[in-house]
């Protein structure tokens, strides 16, 4: 992990040349979010080929470009397009635009994905906001030799998802009349979608959704002292003894219907941290 | 994923033990692998040889807190051991090979013990802060298993038995704990990758598929001394009980304070032990 802090300073200063005000807020803008961009007023952007140390994003549906700007006023740093350990980036890779948000002064980090339910109370287009995660990916972001510029050795993970935050987000759905629940994330590798079996495993060790992304990231934040909130989009329920096989085109259409939704959290969310 | 070392170790296992014997020529019957918080335990011990890990071919060198790095060649109880002063681990991106290659010199040195510690977090609500666990299995979340290939293999495999945890010393290590009037539980060790202490929902996780206590070593060098024929006794310092309904958070410092005041106990333990081999 030495090599990091200096990979942060060199991506930074790329993007520091094109936008040199403080975010507020750094936004991973997951499947179904991608729309979001588009309340951002946009101040500067840059693809992630222009940015040192930036993987390049392949996933279906994300691009991969970040944007800078505001939204409702408030700064933000927004990744429309994110990267999965299962297109073969490793953790660190993966996780190191959290760490140039924060360098830049990112002190809060929003990140939504789409999910599978596991929760048989979860229904297709629900809304959940992320109480804890399960890690079950195999891997960690954070092997290596600590870099205590960058955070602790052994951060802890208490309390990753911030209770305010995560009560500000119900509140705002119960008053918005939105199907808004809190839930466990539990993170695999991926990439194939999960067996019977498996998704009977998780729910016993008490998930409520699965994914194949989000919590690399998140550990990455809570190392490096920010704040997190997060939302899953549930796309597709994974109810074992009634399974249907998983359409991503199905997944994608769910996900994009339950963008309005989820854009009002955001936007309530943020506009809280704008006082 | 850590990176792999597939260079055979095997003549770094051969280099170790002719450097040791070129000073210290008894033959060890045990090995003491010290984890966080026993390192006091060299005090103890009536040290006649020490080698710094840098001195010893293959051995790493700890970057974790209160890990030291040397190999301390003596007599324990009037027993001639050798105890590591100091273990590397997964988290810190070492592979499996260089986890466990202390295990494999300190077998190929002739020791047919491994006493091995370790400070790790309590699942199991009845455990107290500063209490005893005696491994009697574990779980291993880490990968360790997959991870030894036949090409990272220093040793041929000569299994014992099918149990990792010698049954008959951990039952003597329990009896100590009476003895000793302090508390001495058996349990299961679950091993992750970490650095990171557990969220709340892995927590519960881990206690749901049997886990007692959940810490980020020991299982690699257990296979490996299991292994080599090694009889092992895995000795947990329990440094806080993870509560994930009224969460806390877990301090480094703290959990080295508390292994530290756990010591006496451990030692306790490991003299008794290596008294009756």
């Amino acid at each position: 992990m030495l090599e990091l802090y200096g990979q942060v300073e060199e991506a930074v200063a790329a993007i520091k040349a094109k936008w040199d005000k403080t975010p507020r807020a750094g936004i991973i803008l997951g499947t179904g979010l991608g729309g979001m961009v588009d309340e951002i007023r946009e101040e500067a952007s840059l693809g992630y080929e222009e940015i040192p140390n930036f993987p390049k994003s392949t996933a279906v549906s994300h691009r991969g470009r970040l944007v800078c700007g505001t939204l409702n006023g408030l700064p933000v740093m927004a990744m429309e397009g994110r990267f999965h350990m299962y297109e073969g980036y490793p953790l660190k890779q993966i996780t190191l635009p959290v760490r140039v948000m924060r360098a830049m002064g990112a002190e809060l980090l929003l990140v939504s994905n789409a999910c599978g339910g596991l929760n048989p109370y979860f229904r297709n287009g629900d809304l959940v906001v992320i109480e804890d995660h399960i890690n079950l990916m195999g891997d960690n972001p954070l092997i290596g030799i600590n870099d205590d510029r960058l955070g602790p050795r052994f951060p802890d993970m208490c309390e990753p998802y911030d209770r305010k935050l995560i009560d500000k987000a119900l509140e705002i759905a119960r008053k918005e009349d939105i199907v808004a629940h809190q839930g466990v994330f539990v993170a695999v590798a991926g990439p194939n979608l999960e067996t019977r079996a498996e998704y009977r495993f998780l729910r016993t060790i008490g998930a409520d959704m699965v994914g194949m992304s989000t919590v690399p990231e998140v550990i990455v934040a809570v190392h490096c002292g920010m704040r997190v909130v997060g939302f899953s989009i549930v796309t597709d329920m994974c109810l074992p003894d009634a399974l249907e096989p998983a359409d991503v085109s199905k997944i994608i259409a769910t996900a994009n219907a339950a963008e309005p939704k989820l854009r009002t959290l955001v936007r309530g969310v943020l506009a809280a941290e704008n006082v | 994923m850590a990176e792999k070392d597939s260079r055979p170790l095997r003549a770094g296992v051969d280099q170790c033990v002719r450097i040791v014997q070129s000073q210290w020529t008894k033959p060890p019957r045990a090995a003491v692998i010290l984890g966080t918080g026993f390192g006091g335990l060299t005090s103890h011990i009536n040290i006649e040889a020490t080698f710094p890990y840098s001195a010893l071919p293959s051995f790493q060198h700890p970057t974790a807190v209160a890990h030291r790095g040397q190999l301390v060649c003596g007599e324990l109880a009037g027993v001639p051991i050798i105890a590591l002063q100091g273990r590397v681990h997964y988290y810190e991106q070492f592979s499996f090979a260089q986890i466990t290659h202390p295990v494999h010199v300190a077998a190929a040195l002739g020791c047919e013990l491994l006493i091995v510690s370790n400070a790790s977090g309590g699942l199991n609500p009845r455990y107290r802060s500063g209490d005893i666990m005696v491994l009697e299995d574990h779980i291993d979340l880490m990968g360790s298993r997959n991870a030894f290939t036949a090409s990272e293999r220093s040793a041929p495999v000569r299994w014992r038995q099918p149990h990792f945890y010698d049954a008959e010393l951990a039952t003597m290590a329990i009896s100590v704990g009476r003895r000793e009037n302090f508390v001495c539980h058996r349990g299961v060790y679950v091993a992750v990758t970490g650095p990171n202490y557990e969220t709340r929902a892995e927590y519960r996780f881990l206690r749901c598929i049997g886990g007692d206590v959940v810490g980020m070593s020991t299982v690699p060098e257990v296979i490996a001394a299991a292994e080599a024929g090694m009889r092992v006794l895995a000795l947990s310092a329990v440094t806080n009980v993870a509560k994930p309904d009224a969460p806390d958070a877990v301090d480094a410092m703290e959990v080295v304070d508390v292994a530290e005041h756990a010591e006496p106990k451990l030692r306790a333990i490991a003299m008794e032990v290596v008294r009756h081999i």
